[in-house]
């Protein structure tokens, strides 16, 4: 089908159920807030080799955050609780602890909780002090600057989703960037969910396995521009690039939202920017357990 | 709102121990039955229906109306529901609640919400002493829930206390916070002599020390974000009854160096 002259494949994303946890970061100005949130987020690209899929989900006003300071939400998605616990852990202890003013809280709300001030914390060399406030408990940790206040532990669910997607195609490499990068700027707004690549944006997309052996993900050829007429491509003659976004959401419904938004997006100002096509990733439905058809997503 | 209303018929003259008048328990009796609960402490073995005139209808809410210092362990045990005395409470008004509301109109006698674990209590006057403190027996003292003291505290609040909010609109008496072990003490008007006497760890603030112990160190001003978090807290909590927001920055105090020193004592002025 035709919308604003880009066609869109009726198709569907295949997204998977992955665990979820989140942190708000407080500090004296939204700048340093989102600085250690940014901080915290690298190397958080995807599971397959980065442990954890993070990114920064959204701005916190002062009256939304537990010391009434700007914030900034974090959320992190892994394959299980207990694979989240060390990547929290690790990276509240290298990037939020050592940026100056931070503070971190719990940032998802759940009954089975996971660690996040229990090890940092320990960083306090037997100075730091707790403080129970109502059902939560926060770590004061002396450092040069003051102290770092972390909560103890954060909520943790399991049935959040990774893996949502949209392809952007089209025979302007320039303007499809252009076009990715309104709609994850738009995707910003939609709260519970991150696009956790470089600006949000993919340009090497996987399909799964590789003829060497070890590599459990390999480039995309069918996708690949520079690889049409070597492989089954499943790019028209005019293509000469695809980006896309991914999307990781603490609940299906988070990442449906934004897939909307992204797709209205798209379709609103890529015309002009030489988007053709859209379309989006799956594995032939077998794998994921959640499937968002892009006709059914259209605005 | 739906409860029984216990009237008091006269000022009593003996101590009553009016443990048993809680919602939980009275849910469950009829009236005959609430009527004959033992409240005195002597030998008559006073009744209920022998010092109050008791109506309305079981519910969440017990009302005690005509207060007086001789009614003690007021809402002991509370875990659910809301207990409010129309008049003065005696001594260990309170006692170990784990969750509910108790409001005292006017003043509370000695050891309000000693052992107390969860719940709000709040009082319209002043409190004795050892509020949320250490009675003979318990391991410590308060170790959860808030208080809230509208007038001022008597000495020893806090002694052993171990978590908790303890929030006294005016001023403490001499010694608060001894032997604390956790939790915070605001006293928005300030502290009597010496207090944080032998404090492990814990908070105590307010306005002014009257006598600060050669055991506290001064560590100077602070800008303390826990300071903030503890504000939008109480704010979340008790609403309109939350002390003045605290900006964060304070004077501290570490001690008492006569242990580990973990506790603080934070000057606001």
């Amino acid at each position: 089908m035709k919308s604003r002259g880009i066609t869109i494949d009726d198709t569907f994303a295949e997204a998977f159920t992955m665990s979820a946890t989140g942190v708000v970061i407080t500090a004296d100005s939204e700048k340093w807030a989102r600085q250690a949130a940014v901080t915290m987020s690298g190397f958080g690209t995807s599971v397959i080799g980065c442990g954890a899929e993070v990114g920064i989900d959204r701005a916190l006003k002062p009256d939304q955050t537990p010391d009434g300071r700007p914030g900034v939400r974090v959320l992190l998605f892994g394959s299980t609780p207990d694979a989240l616990e060390p990547q929290l852990k690790n990276r509240v202890g290298q990037c939020v602890l050592t940026s100056p003013g931070s503070a971190c809280y719990a940032g998802v709300e759940s009954k089975t909780r996971i660690g996040l001030g229990k090890g940092p914390r320990f960083f306090g060399d037997g100075f730091q002090t707790p403080k129970r406030l109502g059902k939560s408990r926060y770590w004061r940790v002396p450092v040069m600057d003051g102290e770092f206040v972390v909560e103890e532990s954060t909520g943790v669910v399991t049935d959040a989703v990774g893996g949502g997607n949209v392809l952007i195609l089209g025979n302007d490499r320039a303007g499809l960037l252009a076009t990715a990068e309104a709609a994850v700027a738009a995707i910003g707004e939609v709260p519970d969910v991150i696009t956790p690549f470089p600006g949000g944006i993919v340009r090497s997309g996987s399909k799964v396995g590789s003829k060497y052996k070890g590599m459990v993900a390999s480039t995309n050829d069918a996708y690949c521009p520079t690889l049409r007429g070597r492989v089954q491509s499943e790019l028209g003659p005019d293509t000469v690039a695809v980006l896309e976004i991914v999307i990781d959401g603490l609940t299906s419904q988070a990442v449906a939202n934004a897939m909307k938004v992204a797709l209205r997006t798209i379709i609103d100002t890529g015309g002009a920017k030489g988007v053709t096509r859209v379309s989006a990733g799956n594995y032939g439905g077998k794998l994921g357990q959640h499937h968002y058809r892009l006709r059914e997503l259209l605005p | 709102m739906s409860g029984l209303t216990f009237q008091l018929k006269a000022a009593p003259d003996e101590r009553l121990d009016l443990s048993a008048l809680i919602p939980g328990r009275l849910a469950a009796m009829a009236s005959a039955e609430v009527a004959k609960l033992v409240v005195g402490t002597s030998k008559r073995r006073l009744t209920v229906g022998d010092v109050f005139a008791v109506s309305g209808k079981a519910g969440d809410t017990v009302t005690i109306a005509g207060g007086s210092s001789r009614l003690d362990f007021i809402a002991a045990e509370l875990d659910q529901g809301t207990v409010i005395v129309e008049g003065d409470a005696g001594m260990c008004a309170g006692r170990k609640m784990r969750g509910g509301r108790l409001e005292i109109r006017g003043d509370a006698g000695a050891w309000l919400a000693s052992g107390v674990s969860g719940g709000l209590v709040l009082v319209k006057g002043s409190a004795g002493e050892n509020i949320g403190g250490q009675r003979p027996g318990d391991p410590y003292g308060m170790s959860g829930g808030i208080v809230v003291v509208d007038g001022d505290a008597g000495d020893r609040t806090g002694d052993r206390m171990r978590r908790g909010t303890i929030i006294v609109r005016k001023r403490c008496g001499a010694n608060a916070g001894s032997r604390m072990m956790g939790g915070t003490i605001w006293a928005e008007q300030g502290f009597g002599p010496a207090p944080g006497i032998l404090m492990r760890r814990g908070s105590l603030i307010g306005l002014a020390v009257e006598q600060m112990l050669p055991t506290f160190v001064d560590t100077g001003r602070h800008d303390l974000v826990v300071l903030r978090v503890l504000s939008r807290y109480l704010a979340s909590v008790l609403g309109q009854r939350a002390p003045r927001p605290l900006s964060g920055a304070v004077r501290k105090y570490a001690g008492d160096m006569a242990t580990i020193g973990k506790g603080e004592i934070l000057i606001t002025a």
